[in-house]
């Protein structure tokens, strides 16, 4: 089920793409396989020009979503669009307008590295050689080398090279980074970051969440095949609570009685709670009308919104529910 | 990966570790019962197909030379075609016995450089399986992160490739002595394919060290195996001494039902000592993953012909396509050399000459060279199901979804393949058409035999195209399933070989397209059934198409 905010998620960057159609639009999509069901009544919207974040545990049916998009799987249900065309039906034609990169790469252990990008890159239509040699010493890649003998990490550097250096409209990535190093998981951000200035779109699927905080405008968590929620970060923060500390010149009182406060914990003249986003207005003027004289407010991390989703599932696994909140 | 897990975890268990005051030897190869486990587990269908395989050819030649060689005036005729035939010589071996000839001597002589290379064959791959491809696979990490010694890979997988030859070459002794044939001679028999097959596990045991990587170690393997046949046919042809420095000498050296020299054994036992040795030495001095001699390196930049998927998949396919075609290829030029022989051969023999009788109405020599083109189309058949299923290889690879990813349609990648499996075919039958002439020619002196031979061979492609139409459509239909095209190619090799031993109804031996084509050149050229077998192929082709555009691709 999507959480009822979605409604308000029209940010910047809904307002300067009105009219436009969606990149990707998915709904109620349904895929199984035998007993299993892959996706269950998903939904996923991604706007032109915007890079989104697909999130969620492993198993949760990320790769089943991009394996549709690509035309590679039959759905059992549902609607599934892309770039305005049907994935299924129009593939080859969608296919010169995107590039893809599977998170699991495999590649022909008897072709060099070089010549897996051009393969690739000359498929799709034909390879931007500036671009190609200069990602591949951007991302330190020795093209000479036989794929078999590659590591995961550069294998994922060819994958990524190739799906880079074309000119497709809508990046398809598909936990693109999980091989890498940190060093070239920074390279790998620039190259995002570059991509979005062209104004491609961007569907990046990934459970490493710093990489989501830093690229992406807006993001959607699934798990067992359904979207648990979908908006941008702001949104899903606001609907996590904030931690506050606070000092004041006046003792507080009543601030346990406020709705969607929490925790409220006294020590040494500070105070400690939790707010929901919807009540943390209501929260701070309630505390300023006691004088605040310093106040410490973290906002909610994409981990603590991720491990509110799967929270449950955490603690079933522990088989005791903690302490928090 | 599940049985892979739960071995993984009870090797992290306490007692399956090797406790500290073991010496240092013992602990380098800890947790190799577990790994031999393992490794039998893995290949339990791969090891009894080979078993069936390998023991399988032992009856069926034990089956026909039972039933072809009764009377001692049979044996002897049989010798007497034989011996200092050096063509036959070079293919088969010295034919110790056959001056005194026994059914045993004549078995070994039909048989026992086949089943010796079959079993170094075997040795080979499952070694290198085990240890080297093993390295390059995403479950090393796991193993290697077990409390598992650094030796413990090469030395359980020598051990379960032992203990596969032992019942192999046992199974082979079994057979031997069950068609009434000494046990002793038997024993001798199944000795020497043992002692062959851990010579060659101890050869792949050190290419599998030196090579640069697993297809490497495998090639090299195969190239010493080839080296060992080449270097005892030109002993056996010549003074006899070359023989000693060839495991395949070595074995029929033992002289099974000839007078058996058991201490011979020895060799075999001392070679693969020294062999494991030098392996174990190796893999002290080398890094996990990597050889002793560099990868080379490839192209920076993929060549013009790389860009369609068909300039893929005669890339990733040609290396198959020139083997089997060198490989098929020496085969054909040898049958035509011995083809003029046939007559001789089959002089003194009523039966064989019915048999081949039976193939058509033209000469013996005419009838042998049909039956010569018919057992090339067969093995070559081999080739042609194996390419259409790289389709299948390449899917479960998963490396077919990048390629799908692109605007390349399905069909094109299903047909690029397909393009190649055709094309690969009618090469290698035009090659061993034309080779198989060439030998004749040289023999009969009659230059027109090459493109007559070739006509020949040609005309067995459409029967051929049926196997690459039915593994297409499997293939179009699901992956997974698309091996049971093996089972149909069985059955043609049953009918094809066997048929008059077997006794088998018309109605049965029809299923296979191998009884439709014309037989030349003892036949006269019909082109019905030849059109017919084509449009069957373009039918199932057509088929797989369909098929293939309609499924979830896995
Ligand atoms: N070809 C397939 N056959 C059967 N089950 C599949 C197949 N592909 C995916 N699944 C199942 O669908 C679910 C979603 O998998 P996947 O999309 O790969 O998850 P992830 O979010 O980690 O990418 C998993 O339970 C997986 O086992
Ligand atoms: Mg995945």
């Amino acid at each position: 089920m999507l959480a009822d905010w979605e409604g308000t998620t029209k940010g910047s960057v809904m307002s300067t793409t009105v009219n436009v159609a969606p990149a990707i639009s998915i709904s109620g999509l349904v895929k199984t396989f035998g007993s299993t069901r892959a996706l269950d009544g998903l939904d996923l919207e991604v706007a032109v020009g915007e890079v989104h974040g697909f999130l969620g545990p492993n198993g949760a049916g990320k790769t089943v979503t991009i394996r549709v998009l690509l035309g590679l799987l039959r759905t059992d249900g549902g609607t599934a669009r892309l770039l305005g065309g049907d994935p299924w039906v129009d593939a080859v034609e969608l296919h010169r307008r995107i590039a893809y990169v599977p998170g699991d790469v495999n590649l022909w252990p008897n072709l060099s590295g070089g010549e897996t990008i051009d393969l690739l890159a000359r498929l799709r239509g034909g390879v931007d050689q500036r671009k190609r040699d200069d990602l591949v010493e951007r991302l330190a890649l020795d093209p000479r080398k036989k794929c078999r003998a590659y590591s995961k990490g550069n294998r994922q550097k060819v994958a990524l090279i190739a799906g880079l250096a074309s000119d497709a409209e809508l990046l398809l990535l598909d936990e693109p980074t999980s091989g890498l190093d940190p060093l070239m998981e920074s390279v790998f951000q620039d190259c995002i970051l570059e991509a979005t200035r062209e104004g491609r779109t961007v569907l990046l699927s990934s459970h490493i969440l710093a990489e989501v905080e830093k690229l992406c405008d807006r993001v959607t968590i699934i798990r067992q095949g359904r979207a648990v929620q979908s908006g941008t970060l702001d949104d899903l923060r606001s609907l996590t609570r904030t931690n506050i500390t606070a000092a004041t010149d006046r003792p507080i009182v009543g601030l346990d009685g406020l709705d969607g406060v929490h925790n409220v914990r006294f020590d040494e003249g500070h105070v400690h709670f939790d707010v929901d986003g919807a009540a943390l207005d209501g929260a701070i003027r309630h505390l300023s009308s006691f004088g605040i004289h310093s106040l410490v407010s973290q906002p909610p991390t994409l981990e603590e919104l991720f491990l509110r989703h799967y929270g449950d599932e955490l603690a079933a696994m522990n088989g005791a529910e903690r302490g928090v909140t | 990966m599940t049985t892979l897990a739960t071995d993984v975890a009870r090797m992290a268990e306490p007692d399956a570790g090797v406790s500290d005051d073991r010496p240092e030897l013992r602990k380098s190869v800890a947790g190799t019962g577990l790994l031999v486990r393992f490794v039998l587990r893995r290949d339990r269908i791969r090891l009894l197909l080979w078993f069936a395989g390998i023991v399988g050819l032992v009856v069926v030649t034990a089956a026909s030379i039972a039933g072809l060689y009764k009377t001692p005036e049979q044996l002897a005729s049989y010798a007497r075609t034989v011996r200092g035939n050096s063509a036959l010589i070079v293919q088969a071996g010295p034919g110790y016995g056959l001056d005194n000839p026994t059914t045993g001597a004549v078995m070994m002589n039909e048989l026992s450089v086949w089943t010796i290379l079959a079993i170094s064959l075997l040795s080979v791959f499952m070694m290198i399986r085990h240890t080297r491809a093993q390295e390059e696979s995403e479950q090393a990490e796991l193993i290697r992160a077990a409390p598992v010694g650094r030796h413990a890979p090469l030395a359980a997988a020598l051990v379960a490739t032992a203990i596969a030859d032992l019942v192999v070459a046992a199974g082979c002794a079994a057979t031997l002595i069950f068609y009434g044939l000494s046990a002793t001679g038997s024993i001798a028999f199944g000795s020497s394919v043992f002692g062959a097959g851990l010579v060659f596990a101890g050869v792949a045991a050190v290419a599998a060290q030196a090579a640069s990587g697993s297809r490497a170690a495998l090639g090299l393997g195969s190239a010493v195996i080839g080296a060992a046949y080449v270097v005892r046919a030109i002993g056996d042809v010549g003074n006899g001494v070359l023989s000693w420095f060839s495991p395949i000498g070595w074995a029929q050296s033992i002289r099974a039902f000839a007078d058996e020299r058991w201490w011979v054994l020895v060799l075999p036992l001392f070679a693969t000592a020294t062999l494991v040795s030098i392996a174990v030495a190796l893999q002290g001095r080398r890094d996990f993953g990597a050889g002793l001699t560099a990868q080379r390196p490839g192209a920076a930049a993929a060549g013009p012909r790389l860009s369609s998927p068909l300039g893929l998949a005669i890339r990733l396919q040609r290396a198959s396509v020139v083997g089997w075609t060198v490989g098929l290829g020496l085969i054909a030029f040898f049958y035509g050399i011995v083809a003029d022989q046939a007559e001789s051969i089959l002089e003194d023999n009523p039966e064989m000459k019915d048999f081949f009788a039976q193939l058509g109405q033209g000469s013996i020599t005419d009838a042998f060279l049909s039956m010569s083109v018919l057992v090339m189309a067969l093995m070559a058949t081999g080739f042609t199901i194996s390419s259409v299923l790289r389709l299948r290889a390449e899917e479960m690879a998963g490396r077919t979804d990048a390629l799908l990813a692109t605007p390349v349609e399905r069909r094109r990648l299903g047909l690029s393949h397909l393009a190649v499996a055709i094309g690969g075919t009618v090469a290698i039958m035009t090659i061993c058409g034309l080779l198989l002439g060439a030998g004749f020619a040289l023999v009969s002196a009659d230059a027109g035999q090459v493109v007559r031979m070739a006509v020949a061979a040609v005309v067995m492609v459409p029967a051929m195209l049926v196997f690459a139409g039915l593994a297409f459509a499997l293939y179009g239909f699901s992956p997974r399933w698309s091996p049971i095209v093996w089972a149909a190619f069985v059955w043609a090799l049953v009918a094809g070989m066997l048929a008059s031993v077997l006794n088998l109804p018309d109605r049965v031996l029809d299923l296979s397209p191998f009884q439709h084509v014309p037989a030349l050149p003892a036949d006269s050229m019909a082109w019905p059934p030849v059109v017919a077998l084509l449009a069957v192929a373009a039918a199932l082709m057509a088929l797989g198409l369909w098929a293939l555009d309609r499924r979830d691709m896995s």
